[in-house]
């Protein structure tokens, strides 16, 4: 009975977003996985920014290679000047991705507040795994991104903000990441992949490709000495 | 059948707009080349004046007349309005222009507690909004508006009809007014004169439509009504005798009637595709909202739930005034559904991730929420298409497209592909090959890898097919990836022509 009731607090102490284990999704390239402590967790929000203007594509890429990877049912929400400035998200590239379009819901909406509320109500919906978010410049209002994240932790989907540039706002997301398009070898398309807030760790960047055919990201090589070594920061409760 | 006749539509319209200045009224408008009046209010008649008399004459008998010039779609407009109004009564309205309306209350009437109760309702709730009616019941359409219009309103009883329409004019047949006369000539004035002649001769004469329009009146013949608006084929309806205002109120009422509809649709074993509900406002001022579904829906807290997000999208708010009076939910396109079991916590993917399409389709509109379909097209911009999700069936080609794809090795697709090709200038070093530098956006970008090109034949066989195009993927030395392509081949230049011009089409990761 006791055991019975500390299990319950324990599960009531967790932070929403800290769960570890099988919540966490493992993004293949083994030096990123190490630092994010196993994986981009689900049941969180993640922010995205393109590292500029021209860059939105490859921080695409970035996306629906996360998206790919959680392999369900996806919501794609975008301003409507998304689609005009950077273009719309093109089917037969997702499908190249590994991101099933049939399994795709698109939603174009004017304004911000309902991005967040149509975004919200896809993370409800139990059938979606991963919902995508893209929003161009402007800040991100911190009571609705919290709304976000509390709603990924109730169903355990994964919540992504595509941002067109980097946003100087404190976000509560659970990492944050600026990616940007690197020169490649002429065979792979490479990114840049800054984490530039992470929760549960060390910060760090790599050079990350997609791998067509494995399905997975893979660590290129290193930029310059990354990571930090890893310190421990214990988990506490985020406003 | 009842015929509702508003004898002074013109008149009252512009009476209830303004204050009233106690002078006589008449409207005039254009008939032939000269003004004349066209409607008068109780006040102008008193003093002798009618429609068609010119503007001048009656000016000139009463200098203090109030004349307005007529304005026939203002009228109309009303006239609608008041047929949507009508719609507590009844779903079957009709108008009868200019001027009237016919209300099919068949199996209605009990509601109201006898024909007599709803006549005197309809024409008191008329009043209060100051308009004068007259208004009359019978058994065909024929009868009751001319029993309407020509001084015998009332309610009468099936079969009467030769008895109520014997003594009227003939011109309560609708019949033209040429026609009319002619009848006069002969000796033929009331209804009556004509019902026993014989059938041959008055056709011979007069054409058909005289006793075509006798047949319909007396309900010999068949009259067809043809309802302004489509009829539901499901429809629930609940009375308030203290006005509701509340949105939770109206719906809490969107879900008692739904629940009440779900039964008669399980029984015929359908599901709603589009259900609207309309308010009817104590004023007389009626609102409609709808919703659609991706699926044949009858569950009644889903149904709610459509509502509740498009009373949210309203742009102007519900609006009650002092409240609304009734409500009616109507099932306006229904679709046949398998039966549902009962009880079993819906687990299923595909019907959670319908119901959030409805959900965010009702508040964003059908038109913004999407589903990505591949279509048989070798153009970049056809071959993906993206429709509203509620209209899209389960073939969504992909499959098909994977097919294609593996069995040509088609080349890789840009991740994000722009609306328009954005035109971009270039440098090239021979004039068939990838670009060496090109200017994007007011940047310029120097090629590092290029990768083509892919020929992409235009629409050939249509005038507006426009070029052929060659693609290339191409990176720059920042590692951005463009999906550049030239429109137009140098081989098809017309000697002395324009360089074809190039594009950017998409961006890859």
């Amino acid at each position: 009975m006791i055991e019975e009731l500390r299990q319950r607090l324990r599960g009531l102490e967790k932070p929403p977003g800290l769960e570890d284990g099988p919540a966490a999704l493992l993004l293949g390239a083994a030096a990123v996985d190490r630092v994010l402590g196993g994986g981009l967790m689900r049941s969180a929000l993640h922010e995205i920014a393109a590292a500029g203007e021209a860059h939105v594509a490859a921080a695409t890429g970035f996306v629906a290679g996360v998206a790919a990877l959680s392999s369900q049912g996806a919501v794609w929400v975008a301003e409507d000047m998304a689609a005009l400035e950077s273009g719309a998200p093109y089917g037969p590239g997702l499908d190249g991705f590994g991101v099933a379009p049939e399994r795709l819901i698109t939603v174009a909406v004017a304004q911000r507040r309902d991005l967040m509320w149509a975004m919200e109500e896809a993370l409800r919906c139990r059938a979606v795994a991963c919902v995508i978010g893209e929003m161009r410049h402007g800040a991100l209002d911190a009571v609705a991104v919290r709304r976000l994240s509390l709603a990924a932790a109730e169903t355990g989907a994964l919540a992504l903000i595509l941002r067109a540039a980097p946003g100087d706002d404190g976000s509560t997301a659970a990492t944050r990441w600026i990616v940007g398009a690197a020169a490649s070898d002429g065979v792979e398309p490479r990114m840049l992949a800054q984490l530039v807030r992470n929760r549960r760790g060390p910060r760090g960047q790599w050079i990350l490709e997609w791998s067509d055919s494995d399905g997975r990201f893979t660590c290129a090589a290193h930029a310059q000495p990354v990571a930090q070594p890893p310190r421990h920061r214990p988990h506490r409760q985020v406003a | 059948m009842l015929s509702l006749w508003l004898s002074r539509l013109a008149t009252d319209r512009i009476a209830r707009s303004r204050e009233n200045s106690g002078a006589p009224l008449a409207v005039y408008g254009k008939r032939g080349n000269a003004d004349v009046l066209t409607a008068v209010d109780d006040a102008a008649m008193r003093l002798g004046l009618h429609a068609g008399l010119a503007l001048t004459q009656a000016r000139a008998m009463h200098p203090a007349l109030d004349v307005v010039p007529e304005d026939a779609n203002a009228d109309a407009q009303l006239l609608e309005h008041i047929a949507d109004w009508c719609l507590r009564y009844t779903p079957l309205v009709a108008c009868d222009t200019p001027d009237g309306l016919t209300l099919d209350i068949t199996g209605c009437a009990h509601l109201y507690g006898g024909e007599k109760a709803l006549t005197a309702d309809l024409s008191a709730r008329l009043a209060r909004a100051g308009l004068a009616c007259s208004i009359a019941v019978a058994g065909s359409i024929g009868a009751a508006h001319a029993a309407a219009r020509y001084g015998a309103a009332g309610s009468h009883a099936n079969g009467e009809e030769r008895r109520l329409l014997s003594p009227l004019p003939l011109a309560a047949l609708r019949l033209e007014a040429a026609t009319v006369a002619s009848l006069a000539r002969v000796g033929l004035k009331q209804i009556g004169d004509m019902i026993d002649l014989p059938r041959a001769p008055l056709t011979a004469r007069f054409g058909g439509a005289v006793l075509r329009q006798l047949d319909r009146a007396l309900a010999l013949e068949d009259e067809p009504l043809t309802p302004r608006l489509p009829v539901a084929p499901y429809v629930a309806e609940q009375r308030f005798p203290e006005p509701i205002a509340r949105e939770e109120d109206v719906l809490l009422t969107a879900e008692r009637l739904a629940e009440r509809l779900k039964v008669a649709l399980e029984r015929r074993g359908d599901g709603a595709r589009r259900i609207e509900l309309t308010l009817f406002r104590t004023d007389g001022a009626v609102r409609r909202i709808a919703a659609g579904t991706s699926r044949p829906v009858r569950d009644a807290a889903e149904i709610r739930a459509l509502f509740t997000e498009r009373l949210a999208a309203l742009a102007d708010a519900l609006d009650p005034g002092f409240g609304f009076d009734m409500a009616r939910l109507s099932v306006l396109v229904a679709e046949a559904s398998a039966p549902e079991q009962i009880g079993i916590g819906g687990g299923d993917e595909t019907k959670e991730m319908n119901r959030l399409v409805d959900r965010l389709s009702a508040r964003l509109g059908h038109q913004r929420v999407r589903r990505l379909i591949a279509q048989d097209s070798h153009l970049p911009e056809i071959a993906a298409a993206s429709l509203p999700a509620q209209a899209t069936g389960t073939d969504d080609g992909w499959a098909s497209f994977r097919a294609y794809r593996n069995s040509v090795e088609l080349a890789p697709r840009p991740l994000r592909l722009f609306a328009r090709p954005e035109p971009i200038e270039t440098v090239a070093a021979v004039p068939d090959g990838p670009p060496l530098r090109f200017r994007w956006r007011r940047a310029l970008h120097e090629v590092a890898f290029a990768d083509g090109p892919e020929r992409i034949e235009g629409a050939w066989w249509s005038e507006h097919g426009g070029a052929a195009r060659d693609y290339f993927r191409v990176e720059d030395r920042s590692g951005l990836r463009f999906w550049l392509f030239r429109a137009g081949l140098y081989r098809d230049l017309a000697p002395g022509g324009a360089a074809p011009a190039w594009f950017v089409h998409g961006m890859f990761a």
